[in-house]
C-alpha cells in the first residue's frame, strides 16, 4: 500500500538528509538496539541503566509508555516510567517496539512521508486491535502491530533511490490483475517487499516478521498450507492486509487494488466469512478513528 | 487352565495387568535413585508370517522371541505383551544409559534368524525407550514409550528411539532431532540478537596488491559461538540457510562500500549456498543488497561451493547470468574436487578460479599436483578468469604456487580471518609499512 505517490521535490533540508541516507543505502540499525541487545545477553539486564539510554531521548520515551500502554502490548497495569516500560514489556517487545518508533524518525520527513508512515501507523493499530478481535490467539497484538509498521518499509528506500518510483507504485496501486511486486519487477531489478524484508532482517527483526514482508504481496503463499513461510508470517500478512481493507472501507478511498487479489485468501486463513466483514467494520471504527 | 492376567502364549502380563502394574511401580518411585523405565516393543513382519504360516505359525513365532526376550532381559524387568505384536519390558531401579543398552541388546536377540520348519525367518524390531518423570502419570510415561516406538518404526525399524529424542516441529515447523531443534532456536536467536557476523580473510596477488577478501560467516547464541559444521547442515534443513545467506550478502556488501569509503577498494567474496541460487527470487535479493548497500557492483564477488555443481539446474544457470550481467563477479570455490569438474567451465560465466586447498598441502613436493595446478593455471588464464589458491601456509608452497603461475593467495601465510574492524587495522598498518 501507500498513499505517497505523488512525490514532490523534497526540501532543501529533506535533500539534505535525503543524500545522507542515499549515501548509506539503507537506515543502519539504531544504536539504542544494539544496546538492548547487549543488555539481553547478560544473565542479569541492567534496566535502569538502559532506561537512562533510552530516557536521553525524549520523544522516543513518550512514545515507548504511549505504546506500551496501548492494548496491544499487553501490560495490565499502566506504565508511567521507561524502567515501568522495560520491566512489563521484557526487553525483546521493548526492542521491537523501539524500532518501529525509531523507523519513521531515520527516514527523512516530508508531507507526503508523514501520510505514509500515518496510514502505515493506523494499519499497525487496527491490526493489533484485529489479532485480539478475530485472531484467536493466532498471532500476538504486539507482533500483528510491528510487522504494520515495517511492512512496506522498503517503498521510502525505494522512493529515495529511484527518482520515478513513485511513478511504478501508482501504476502497481493501480493493477488488477498482476501481482504489486511483479509491476514493481517490470521498472526495477528487485521491489520494495524484498528491500523491506532485507531492512528488517538487518535491523535483527524476528524471521516470521521479515518472512511476512517479503511474501505480503504473494497470493499463493497466503493461501497455500506450506512450512515456508510459517503460518504465523501468513497470519501476519493476512491480519495487515485485512486491516488495509477496513481502513480503506471506512475512507472510501481504495489506494489499492489488493483487496481483491488477496482478500479471499486473507479471509479463509483468519477464518473469517464475507458475511463477518461489516461486522467487524462496525467495531473496527473507533479503533481506526483513534489518534496516534 | 489359563492364569489369570497372564497371556497363554508368552507367559507375560497380559495388557490390563500391565497397566495395573505400571501404576504400582510408579508409585513406588521416588527420587532420582529409582527410576522406572518402560521398553515399548514393536515386532515387524509379523502380519506376513500369520498370513503365509496362519496364526499357529504367528504364535510360534511370538513363543520364541518372547523366549529370547526373557533370556535377554535376565529377570531384569516385568514382561507384559500388549496385543498382537507388541510387547512391554517394565524396569524398575533402571536410568537411561542401562535401557538404552538392554534396548539395545533386545534388537541383537530379536534379529537372529529364527528357524520355522524349513525356512530361516528375519525378525526385527523397533523400540520405544521412556522414563518416568516425576509426578507424571504412569499411563502418559507408557505412552510416551509408544510414541517413541512409532518414531522408531517411522525410520525405518531394526532401532531403538528414547523418548524426547523423536523429531518435533521446529520454529517454522519443519521436523528436527533435539539436537537440530536447539541449533535451530541458536539460529533464531542470532538472526534476532545480532549473533551474526563476517569475519573476513584477504586474497593476495603476487603483485602485492590485495585481491578480495573472502567473508566467513560466524554465528553466536547465548554467548557461545556455534560452528558453521554444525549450524549449515541445520540451516539447509530448515531452509533458514537462505536467509542466511540473504543476511551475508548485505552484510558483506556494506562492508565493501565501507572498506571504499575507508579507501580500501577491494572486492568482497560472499559465499552462496545451492539453495539460494536455485531460489527465484534470488536475483530480486542480490539487487536488493546492492540497492541497499548502495555499493557498486564490481566491489561483490560470489563464491560458488563446489557442492553447486552437482546439478546446475536452468534456474540455477540464469540466476549466475544475471548476477553477472548485474556486474558481480562469481568464483569457483574448492575447484579441482568433488563435483566441479571442466564441464563447469563451459557452463558458468565465471571470473575467478579458486583452487581446491587438497591440491597445494602436497607442494612443493608432489611434481604431480604441481604439474594438475599448473595446467589448471593455465586453463583459468585461458578463459580470462583469475586463479587463486586457498589454504596455503607455508613459504615453499607459495613459491610453488608462484612458479604455477597461479594469479593470488589465500592462507595463513598472509592472515587469518578475522572480525571487521581488525580487517580494517590490517589494511591501515599494511598502508603504513
Amino acid at each position: 500500500m501507500t498513499n505517497a505517490t505523488e512525490a514532490p521535490s523534497p526540501s532543501p533540508v529533506d535533500a539534505l538528509l535525503e543524500s545522507s541516507i542515499k549515501d548509506i543505502g539503507i537506515p543502519p540499525r539504531p544504536v539504542i538496539l544494539d544496546r538492548i541487545s547487549r543488555e539481553m545477553l547478560k544473565e542479569e539486564p541492567d534496566y535502569k541503566r538502559l532506561a537512562n539510554f533510552i530516557g536521553a531521548d525524549v520523544s522516543l520515551s513518550a512514545s515507548l509508555i504511549k505504546t506500551a500502554n496501548s492494548p496491544f502490548f499487553g501490560c495490565r497495569n499502566r506504565v508511567h516510567s521507561i524502567n515501568e516500560a522495560l520491566m512489563m514489556l521484557g526487553l525483546d517487545i521493548a526492542s521491537r517496539a523501539i524500532a518501529g518508533i525509531i523507523l519513521r524518525k531515520v527516514f527523512p520527513a516530508s508531507p507526503q512521508m508523514e501520510r505514509f508512515w500515518d496510514a502505515s501507523a493506523r494499519i499497525a493499530r487496527l491490526s493489533g486491535w484485529l489479532s485480539q478481535y478475530v485472531g484467536n490467539h493466532k498471532l500476538r497484538a504486539d507482533d500483528a502491530y510491528t510487522f504494520g509498521l515495517f511492512r512496506d518499509c522498503g517503498i521510502p528506500v525505494l522512493l529515495m533511490r529511484f527518482p520515478d518510483y513513485h511513478k511504478t507504485l501508482a501504476q502497481a496501486n493501480g493493477e488488477d490483475q498482476l501481482s504489486f511486486t511483479a509491476v514493481e519487477e517490470s521498472h526495477l531489478p528487485t521491489h520494495h517487499a524484498m528491500v523491506g524484508c532485507l531492512l528488517a532482517q538487518s535491523w535483527w527483526l524476528p524471521e516470521e516478521t521479515c518472512l511476512a514482508i517479503r511474501h505480503h504481496h504473494d497470493a499463493a503463499i497466503i493461501g497455500m498450507p506450506s512450512v515456508n513461510p510459517p503460518l504465523t508470517s501468513r497470519y501476519r500478512i493476512a491480519m495487515a492486509q485485512f486491516a488495509e481493507h477496513l481502513v480503506q472501507r471506512h475512507t472510501g478511498l481504495s489506494h489499492t487494488r489488493e483487496w481483491p487479489k488477496l482478500g479471499g485468501a486473507c479471509l479463509r486463513l483468519l477464518d473469517v466469512t464475507e458475511d463477518e466483514v461489516d461486522g467487524i467494520l462496525a467495531e473496527a471504527i473507533p479503533i481506526m478513528e483513534a489518534e496516534e | 487352565m489359563q492364569a489369570h492376567g497372564i497371556d497363554p502364549s508368552t507367559g507375560f502380563l497380559d495388557r490390563s495387568s500391565c497397566l495395573d502394574l505400571v501404576g504400582r511401580l510408579a508409585s513406588g518411585v521416588s527420587g532420582n535413585s529409582q527410576l522406572l523405565a518402560a521398553l515399548w516393543i514393536d515386532l515387524s513382519r509379523l502380519k506376513q508370517v500369520n498370513e503365509s504360516f496362519g496364526h499357529l505359525g504367528g504364535d510360534m513365532v511370538i513363543t520364541q522371541i518372547a523366549q529370547r526376550l526373557r533370556e535377554k532381559s535376565a529377570g531384569r524387568g516385568e514382561w507384559c505383551r500388549m496385543g498382537g505384536d507388541e510387547f512391554v519390558c517394565l524396569i524398575p531401579n533402571s536410568n537411561a544409559e542401562h535401557a538404552r543398552q538392554l534396548a539395545q541388546d533386545l534388537l541383537q536377540a530379536i534379529e537372529a534368524p529364527l528357524r520355522f520348519g524349513e525356512l530361516f525367518l528375519h525378525p526385527s524390531a523397533s523400540i520405544g525407550i521412556a522414563i518416568l518423570d516425576a509426578n507424571e502419570d504412569p499411563f502418559a510415561f507408557l505412552e510416551r514409550a509408544d510414541r517413541a516406538m512409532s518414531t522408531a518404526k517411522r525410520q525405518g525399524g531394526g532401532r531403538a528411539v528414547a523418548s524426547g529424542d523423536e523429531p518435533m516441529p521446529g520454529r517454522l515447523g519443519i521436523l528436527l532431532a533435539r539436537e537440530e531443534l536447539a541449533i535451530e532456536n541458536k539460529l533464531h536467536l542470532a538472526l534476532e540478537n545480532g549473533g551474526l557476523s563476517l569475519h573476513y580473510q584477504p586474497i593476495i596477488g603476487f603483485d602485492g596488491r590485495v585481491e578480495a577478501v573472502e567473508a566467513l560467516m560466524r554465528c553466536t547464541a547465548d554467548n557461545e559461538p556455534i560452528l558453521p559444521d554444525r549450524f549449515i547442515p541445520v540451516a539447509e534443513k530448515t531452509g533458514l540457510i537462505i536467509r542466511l545467506g540473504e543476511w551475508s550478502l548485505l552484510a558483506g556488501a556494506r562492508y565493501a562500500r565501507h572498506l571504499d569509503d575507508a579507501g580500501h577498494r577491494t572486492k568482497v567474496a560472499i559465499n552462496v549456498s545451492r539453495a539460494q541460487l536455485a531460489s527465484p527470487q534470488f536475483t530480486q535479493a542480490l539487487h536488493g543488497a546492492l540497492l541497499c548497500a548502495n555499493v557498486s557492483p564490481e566491489l561483490i564477488e560470489l563464491e560458488l561451493t563446489e557442492s553447486l555443481f552437482m546439478d546446475i539446474s536452468e534456474a540455477v544457470q540464469a540466476n549466475l547470468q544475471a548476477a553477472r550481467a548485474a556486474g558481480v563477479g562469481l568464483a569457483i570455490d574448492d575447484f579441482g574436487t568433488g563435483y566441479s569438474c571442466l564441464a563447469n567451465l563451459k557452463d558458468i560465466p565465471a571470473t575467478k578460479l579458486k583452487l581446491d586447498r587438497a591440491f597445494v598441502v602436497v607442494l612443493p613436493h608432489d611434481r604431480r599436483a604441481f604439474a594438475v595446478v599448473k595446467a589448471m593455471t593455465q586453463l583459468g588464464r585461458e578463459l580470462g578468469m583469475t586463479v587463486v589458491a586457498e589454504g596455503v601456509e607455508e613459504q615453499a608452497q607459495l613459491d610453488a604456487l608462484q612458479e604455477a603461475g597461479v594469479d593470488a593467495i589465500q592462507g595463513y601465510i598472509h592472515a587469518h580471518p578475522m572480525p571487521e574492524e581488525a580487517l580494517l587495522d590490517w589494511f591501515r598498518q599494511r598502508n603504513t609499512s
